[in-house]
């Protein structure tokens, strides 16, 4: 794996659940762990799926599947645990994600990053900072503060749709090519 | 090596006095919160001198100095108590008991110095 | 000295205090002999300490009433309730005296001037000393007569006792001690040696005869052998005006005779010295003087450390403890010779650090109590109401500061019970209660956080007044719906206060807004209850800033949790079919049916396979209810963890720990979990 401090201001860690790729920036993960052992705590939302020891702190892991909505799916190999420091009316929290896996840290230039298109009204704006076209795939930036500090399930999506966003999104860009491809350059 | 001292006093102010006083004396001070808290130090090490108060909670002086007497490897430590005012009649009592002298409070140092240097040297 | 000044004010501040607790138990058991020897030896001792350091007015004022508690003590006098209001007030007076920069205060000397006279009256009721009273006297202690330079010689017979070393004398030290007032010359007698086989090491057997030469009185000569006075044979006699020890000849003949082993004796020596007289000089012998000792603070009693230091301590302590279950945990699994005893000493030392680390922040609300009761007793007497105190729980331990933020509001709370919770004695003998009212005050704790409860059997609040108050006040809209609860919060509110202040009776929101604000402080949180006509609780909760419980080690579906040992009475062994053919969840143990319930079910486990479960007995409330574990691992001291804010809308666990293994034990809460599930299950 790349170093996660390379040129700070422009990495991101892309990570996937299910089909999509999600991107968090660097400045918000601590640390990348194997799945291990969790104490459940009972009596929590199903989102919680414990805590667990990290360096002798007490670190609250969320299943990201079931906090966006998704199906849960059996943990593999390749889940991980991202430790992420999120803000919570201004105090820095630790959290643990549990993703599918992780994938890459990469390099997002802000202009390559994109608002999400016309039909972004039904994603909820305030836990996706936009979007951005790597390799021909779309990868959703999303803003972590908002979805791990929220006490709820964080569907990104409004209403019942459990189309991928990334699906969406391609469908979208089809429309609009030319439109996007001049801004991008 | 210096000597050793054990004060037992239930008043903290008088034990620290007294304990300032002798260290800076150059004496080592051991200190104990009644007679029995000070029954603890009595396991055979070198003790040259103690000091106790007579007035105390858990065990009183007189009975603490009984209990030193008592025990094998105290028989001939000096022992002085404190004492608030000359009562013959307690005085007589410690010294049965097997008090080696007595400091009347209230002391000045060098009156503590000297009562002490009548029972160590 | 001032650093020992500042030591005695603290510590003659607790001696009051214990004096004044004494007292009050007194006042209900006045037969109490322990009680009168506790209120006399702590007199005796502030007596004598004030004495020490300077604080004579003190030292006078205690020594006639230590008289009066001495008289008392001796049956000669009876400890009337006016002899324990005197000295109740002679209490407060003596709290004021430890400020000496009160004694200029006229007020003050009047107080101080009609108690002197009072207790002297009471000491010696006939006699007509209050003229005197209170003034100063001179001290009588004269000063030492300046002494002469002209040095003297004197003759000591000092014959021991052959007992003496059974006081531990050494005979040699009090030698010493003559060198050091002048010259000496000490002859050692030994003729009363017995043979070798008769010798008894324990015995003395011999004596001396010394002569002194000293610029100092006889009577500091005397002072030398003060100690062994009745255990020896004494003669001191001045045998010369002048130091002979340098006339030659003298000591020539002195030794003579000593060489004969025979006393010299005093005719002898007097006789001899008188030949010498005059051919000696005038000589000044070198007195040696002790350095009096110059005070440094270096060894200050106490010292002031910043609480970021403390903090940091109680991590490395709370390191230290995660540290050494690992240890434990490895001694166990490993057999590696040798180790067991290391791991075991360092888990004892790590206990023993602990607790002390805990001492140096943490101090029992035991400190407050007197201050309440005086506060109960006081206000209960000025109010015309017959009213008892109860305190428990005063073992509970807080943080120091908190403990000090604490005090004023607990004071107004209890204020507020007394004036506005509890009934005249009539109000209540016509209610069919009983005529003695009770304010309990209950300290608790309960998981991560000490529960403090004042509780009165007064006539409560009634929810429909407050809330028209409320109304009236325009602190809350006509047409709102509250619960019980809510309506009484609303007290808390600063513009509730003024509503009932008017009529100062007729509520019980006198300043509450500032006692939830002082509360709030100190991060604490207080509520709460009443009902009309049985009286009203208030609840405060403090957090424990400090977490390293004792607890014990359960084990659920292969899973570890920690219930703080404080909240466990006793553990059962119990058959499974007895838990799940229960309809009302009551089980019959020791002849009693206590509630319980079964984690696995409420934490929406499967059921145990093993037929047997264990079920552990925690207080609840005034009661005890059952929680059913598969089995108890053992012991294990938790440093508590907080869960994180991701958790904190579940507080059925106070935190978690970090167990030997590495991994995460929740610690439960017991009274919320009770609380939780008997809410759910009804």
């Amino acid at each position: 794996m790349e170093p996660l401090t390379s040129n700070k201001s422009n990495s991101y860690l892309t990570f996937k659940l299910g089909e999509e790729q999600y991107a968090a920036h660097v400045d918000k993960v601590l640390n990348i762990l194997e799945m291990s052992k969790l104490t459940h705590v009972p009596k929590a939302p199903e989102y919680m799926k414990g805590v667990m020891n990290l360096r002798g702190a007490v670190l609250p892991v969320i299943d990201a599947r079931i906090k966006f909505g998704m199906e849960p799916t059996e943990y593999t190999s390749n889940t991980c645990i991202v430790v992420l420091d999120v803000d919570m009316d201004g105090d820095s929290v630790h959290v643990g994600a549990i993703v599918d896996s992780v994938q890459a840290v990469i390099e997002i230039k802000t202009e390559q990053i994109l608002p999400l298109p016309t039909l972004g009204s039904r994603y909820k704006a305030e836990y996706i900072i936009g979007m951005a076209k790597l390799d021909e795939r779309f990868i959703i930036i999303l803003n972590m503060d908002a979805v791990f500090s929220a006490d709820e399930i964080t569907k990104l999506k409004i209403g019942a749709d459990t189309t991928p966003i990334a699906d969406e999104l391609a469908a979208e860009e089809t429309s609009a090519e030319t439109a996007t491809g001049e801004k991008t350059e | 090596m210096s000597k050793t001292i054990l004060i037992v006093d239930d008043s903290e102010s008088i034990r620290e006095i007294i304990k300032f006083t002798l260290e800076a004396e150059g004496y080592n001070v051991l200190v104990g919160v009644d007679g029995k808290d000070a029954l603890k130090f009595l396991d055979g090490q070198t003790i040259d001198l103690i000091i106790t108060d007579l007035h105390m909670p858990e065990m009183d002086g007189i009975e603490f100095i009984k209990n030193v007497r008592a025990n094998g490897n105290y028989t001939r430590i000096p022992i002085l108590f404190l004492t608030t005012e000359s009562q013959v009649a307690k005085k007589m009592e410690a010294k049965e008991a097997g008090a080696t002298g007595w400091i009347i409070k209230p002391f000045v140092p060098a009156k503590l110095i000297a009562a002490i240097n009548k029972v160590i040297r | 000295m001032d650093d020992f000044r500042t030591k005695f004010i603290e510590e003659a501040t607790e001696l009051i205090e214990k004096m004044e607790d004494a007292l009050l138990k007194l006042e209900q058991a006045p037969d109490d002999e322990n009680l009168i020897q506790l209120v006399f030896r702590v007199m005796h001792t502030l007596k004598g300490n004030s004495s020490m350091f300077g604080f004579e007015q003190i030292e006078k004022f205690t020594h006639n009433l230590e008289n009066i508690y001495d008289m008392v003590r001796n049956q000669q006098l009876e400890l009337s309730e006016e002899i324990i209001n005197t000295t109740l007030a002679c209490v407060d007076h003596l709290k004021n005296m430890l400020d000496e920069s009160n004694y200029e205060d006229s007020d003050f000397m009047t107080t101080h001037n009609g108690l002197m006279a009072k207790i002297l009256y009471i000491a010696n009721p006939d006699a007509n000393s209050m003229s005197n009273a209170g003034s100063p006297q001179p001290d009588a202690a004269g000063q030492n007569p300046t002494s002469s330079d002209e040095q003297a010689t004197f003759y000591i017979l000092f014959d021991p006792n052959d007992s003496i070393f059974a006081n531990g004398t050494n005979p040699l030290y009090l030698l010493d001690e003559l060198a050091e007032l002048g010259q000496i010359k000490a002859y050692a007698h030994f003729n009363r040696l017995p043979e070798f086989e008769a010798y008894n090491t324990d015995l003395c057997y011999t004596y001396w005869e010394i002569f002194l030469s000293t610029d100092k009185e006889i009577d500091e000569i005397n002072e030398v052998f003060i100690f062994v006075e009745s255990d020896c044979k004494l003669d001191i006699q001045k045998i010369s005006d002048v130091n002979i020890l340098h006339n030659s000849k003298f000591i020539e003949e002195i030794e003579h005779i000593i060489s004969t082993k025979n006393d010299v004796g005093i005719a002898n020596a007097l006789q001899l010295a008188s030949r010498s007289t005059s051919q000696v000089k005038h000589a000044k012998a070198e007195v040696v003087k002790k350095e009096r000792i110059n005070t440094r603070d270096k060894n200050a009693s106490s010292i002031r450390v910043s609480s970021d230091k403390l903090d940091s301590l109680m991590n490395l302590v709370s390191e230290l403890v995660i540290t050494q279950a690992r240890l434990s945990l490895f001694d166990s699994q490993h057999d590696i010779h040798g180790l067991t005893p290391i791991v075991e000493s360092v888990q004892k030392l790590s206990r023993q650090l602990r607790d002390l680390a805990f001492g140096i922040v943490l101090i029992p609300i035991e400190n407050l109590i007197t201050r309440f009761q005086r506060l109960v007793r006081d206000l209960s007497m000025e109010l015309h109401k017959d009213v008892e105190f109860i305190a428990e729980g005063t073992d509970t331990e807080l943080d120091k500061t908190i403990i000090d933020n604490l005090a004023d509001p607990l004071m107004h709370i209890l204020r507020n019970s007394l004036d506005h919770g509890i009934e005249d004695t009539n109000q209540r003998i016509a209610r069919g209660k009983p005529a003695k009212g009770t304010v309990k005050f209950k300290a608790y704790y309960s998981g991560a956080s000490v529960i403090i409860q004042i509780s009165d059997d007064g006539k409560g609040m009634d929810p429909d007044t407050i809330r028209e108050k409320a109304i009236q006040k325009g602190i809350i809209a006509p047409e709102r719906k509250l619960t019980k609860k809510e309506i009484f919060d609303l007290i808390f509110l600063p513009g509730f206060s003024t509503a009932t202040k008017v009529t100062d009776i007729s509520g019980r929101g006198v300043g509450m807004d500032v006692v939830r604000k002082k509360i709030a402080n100190i991060q604490g949180e207080v509520d709460v209850d009443s009902e009309l006509g049985k009286g009203t609780t208030i609840s405060i909760k403090l957090p424990l800033t400090l977490s390293i419980i004792d607890g014990l080690l359960v084990n659920i579906n292969k899973t570890s949790y920690v219930i703080p040992l404080a909240a466990i009475k006793k553990i059962y062994a119990i058959d499974k079919d007895l838990i799940y053919k229960s309809f009302n969840n009551l089980i019959t143990l020791d002849g009693e049916q206590i509630p319980f319930f079964s984690l696995r079910k409420e934490f929406d486990l499967p059921p145990s396979e093993e037929q047997l479960e264990q079920i552990v007995m925690v207080n609840f409330e005034d009661n005890y209810v059952g929680l059913v574990v598969d089995y108890v691992e053992g012991e294990y001291q938790a440093v508590l963890k907080p869960l994180g804010r991701h958790y904190k809308n579940n507080d059925i666990f106070s935190g978690a720990t970090i167990l030997g293994n590495g991994t995460v034990a929740l610690v439960m809460d017991t009274n919320k979990i009770i609380k939780m599930f008997a809410h759910i299950n009804h």
